[in-house]
């Protein structure tokens, strides 16, 4: 899930191969038993859903036959790749409560603006996926531009995902890393091969419940140790007191957000509300096919834009799921005696603890979530914990590996390879393509675990094609005088800007190279957070600014061509035929006041 | 609109969520008074009360899916009159395009 506005999960050990130290935990009949109780139902849902996948548009969109409160949760589910529970629980250790920006600031007000906003021409333009939007908004180079980074990224994605949760098992349970990336690859492949996007959207729905049943236990015995919330503040406080913060830093959300020196993120407001809060998350939300495609398998244009509605209510709370454990965590080490706590510490080549310039050990946090589990959790419930973890791997990675099906076939083989052939032709390629993609995947994995620095490397790539994006979909919606030179050379010019000004600034105590100052050093930001925000920020007005200007010269479409995919030329959507409390707007009001309320809480 | 989906994802949901519940349930009624097993939790079976919450859901799950099966919560909009209305109401106001 590397698209997602959510910090790095680095999948790698400092000396770059595979972690083959001994088991953190075994296991006992009981967790095996629950493992295969999961696969067995993830296997026969594909299975049952065979019979019922017979046209490309039943395998690539589930027909647009799914009730909204299933395309919601999937909308949710899909995003859960390892980035979300791992990275958000790591996240936690490091920021504390903070980090509920990435989902109060970064993900609530965007899916509730693709909802109301931008699934009326998603979803009423009949496009099949979201770069084919691109094609008849704008033209065929801006759609070919966005399907072809947007497939190779789902690619990566699904291959780092794999390649996390291979390390993952071999550290804490002594598994073999071929091993689980090729049974993971497997599973995947038979339940998506079998039964299409319904297939991936029951099982991200099935998932969706496992991570909540999973989680939910871990949350709450980890708040009964620590003595509950206020329990867990007075260590939270001592901890940041000893960092030299304010006694708040890690149990306030906002208080601390006036100077980047004050909050452990590294980040003051503006950058974070701009750069995550605009042109992160509704890049990412509101463009972002993996996500969309969801509300686009809903069964009326009304389910589609409830869809991403329906998902932020879980998703508000998802906080107290993901990033919670990793504060609990971070509780639990930062008192801890001699003896070590939580967060074991990051070890160097030679084994001995990293320690930093303070003296302190460097932690290892992106072990917070997993060690809550295994070290909280007693047999029987360990098994649910880990088959969570899993499920949360595995619907990251169907979800990449079905948008990229159905990017390829209908944006890439049927645009430019093979036009005009038979509904069964699409369908076999479809099948071809997941089978394709996965093999792609596991050779990403295995790419990740070899050269560390090429992914790192692309990951930065994919940054800068994605920062833009939300700039050029804006404009097409909103703006019926942007044009497809306009919109291409826009996004040529934003994602230009963004490399650029991530090779001319530097976070404090970065080294130039991947991390920026490639091309020496103008500006420096106190954290890499704040570094990456502003590179958004220039990417987004670098694109605006261009695709307005080029449109200026450049002749528009006629408006005729443009019905039903601009938002003036196109009918409001009337919701006065439903019931009020079923109308999509009292909805993301009710979101938007919950949120507003959260966010109040945590001040 | 299309084929009809199959089956009712209420059902796989509640038949795992039930089947985890026993099992889980079920180990924590054998492992009961195991002081090693639950030695960080102060004895507090955690596997026999969360196994009852899963059981129940999957059986919520289960009868949830059973009530509707007369009128599948999944189904083409074209096959209910409800459906049809709403189809031809967005058509009319030109929210979708018909394919």
């Amino acid at each position: 899930m590397l698209r997602s506005p959510t910090p790095a999960l680095p999948a790698h050990t400092p000396d770059g191969g595979p972690v083959d130290s001994m088991p953190v935990v075994n296991l006992g009949l009981i967790d095996y038993l629950v493992m295969v109780f999961f696969f067995v139902t993830v296997l026969g849902v594909g299975w049952a859903l065979r019979r019922a996948t017979r046209t490309s548009t039943d395998f690539f969109l589930s027909g647009r036959s799914l009730p909204p409160w299933v395309t919601g949760l999937a909308f949710l589910s899909a995003n859960l790749g390892a980035q979300e529970v791992i990275g958000m629980g790591a996240s936690g250790a490091k920021y504390g409560i903070a980090t509920s920006h990435f989902y109060w600031v970064g993900a609530i007000p965007a899916m509730v603006f693709v909802g109301l906003f931008m699934m009326p021409f998603y979803y009423g333009s009949r496009a099949r996926s979201v770069p084919e939007y691109l094609k008849l908004r704008f033209d065929e180079k801006t759609r070919t531009l966005n399907a072809v980074s947007f497939a190779a990224m789902t690619i990566f994605s699904s291959g780092i995902s794999m390649y996390a949760l291979g390390k993952l098992l071999n550290l804490l349970l002594g598994w073999s890393m071929d091993v689980s990336i090729v049974v993971s690859a497997a599973v995947v492949l038979l339940y998506v091969t079998s039964g299409g996007l319904t297939s991936a959207i029951y099982n991200e729905v099935l998932q969706f419940f496992l991570i909540v049943f999973g989680f939910a236990p871990m949350v709450w015995i980890g708040l009964r140790e620590v003595g509950g919330w206020d329990g867990l503040q007075a260590r939270l406080a001592d901890a940041a007191v000893a960092r030299g913060m304010e006694a708040n830093a890690y149990t306030s959300a906002w208080s601390t957000m006036g100077s980047p020196a004050d909050n452990p993120i590294g980040v003051e407001w503006f950058g974070l509300v701009m750069g995550l809060g605009v042109v992160l998350s509704f890049g990412y939300w509101c463009t972002d096919f993996l996500v969309v495609q969801r509300a686009m398998a809903a069964n009326s244009m009304t389910a589609a834009r409830r869809t991403p509605l329906i998902a932020a209510v879980p998703k508000m709370f998802f906080p107290i799921l993901v990033i919670l454990p990793g504060m609990i965590a971070l509780a639990l080490t930062a008192t801890a005696g001699p003896e070590g706590g939580m967060i074991p510490a990051k070890l160097d080549g030679a084994g001995a603890v990293l320690m930093d310039a303070t003296g302190r050990p460097v932690l290892d946090y992106d072990l917070a979530t997993p060690m809550m589990l295994v070290r909280l959790f007693p047999s029987g419930l360990l098994g649910l914990g880990l088959t969570a973890l899993m499920a949360s791997f595995m619907a990251g990675m169907a979800g990449n590996v079905t948008a990229f099906n159905t990017v390829w076939t209908y944006d890439i083989y049927q645009a430019h390879i093979r036009k005009g052939a038979s509904d069964a032709h699409y369908l076999w390629m479809g099948r071809a393509a997941t089978v394709g993609g996965i093999v792609l995947s596991v050779a990403a994995a295995y790419a990740a675990t070899a050269f560390n620095n090429i992914m790192d490397l692309l990951q930065l790539v994919f940054a800068f094609v994605n920062a833009p994006l939300f700039a050029t979909f804006a404009l097409g919606m909103f703006w019926r005088r942007a044009t497809g030179h306009g919109a291409f050379w826009g996004l040529v010019a934003g994602t230009t800007g963004a490399a650029l000004h991530h090779g001319l600034s530097l976070a404090v105590g970065a080294t130039p190279g991947i991390k920026g100052g490639f091309f020496g050093v103008l500006r420096t930001y106190p954290s890499e957070l704040g570094q990456t925000f502003w590179t958004a920020i220039v990417a987004f007005f670098g694109c605006l600014v261009m695709t307005v200007v080029v449109s200026m010269f450049t002749r528009p479409r006629p408006d005729e061509e443009l019905r039903g995919l601009v938002h003036s030329l196109t009918v409001r959507p009337a919701d006065e035929a439903l019931p009020w409390i079923r109308r999509p707007w009292v909805l993301a009001v009710a979101i938007l006041a919950m949120t507003l309320a959260l966010n109040l809480m945590f001040i | 609109m299309s084929t009809l989906t199959g089956i009712d994802i209420r059902y796989p949901i509640g038949g795992l969520f039930t089947a985890l519940g026993l099992l889980i349930g079920g180990y924590g009624i054998a492992t009961a008074g195991d002081a090693a097993v639950y030695a960080r939790l102060d004895g507090l079976n955690v596997n026999l009360w969360w196994g009852i919450v899963m059981l129940a859901f999957g059986l919520l799950c289960l009868g949830l899916a059973r009530r509707s099966e007369a009128t599948p919560t999944v189904r083409p909009s074209g096959e209910s009159a409800e459906g049809r209305a709403i189809e031809q109401s967005e058509t009319r106001r030109g929210l979708e395009r018909n394919p």
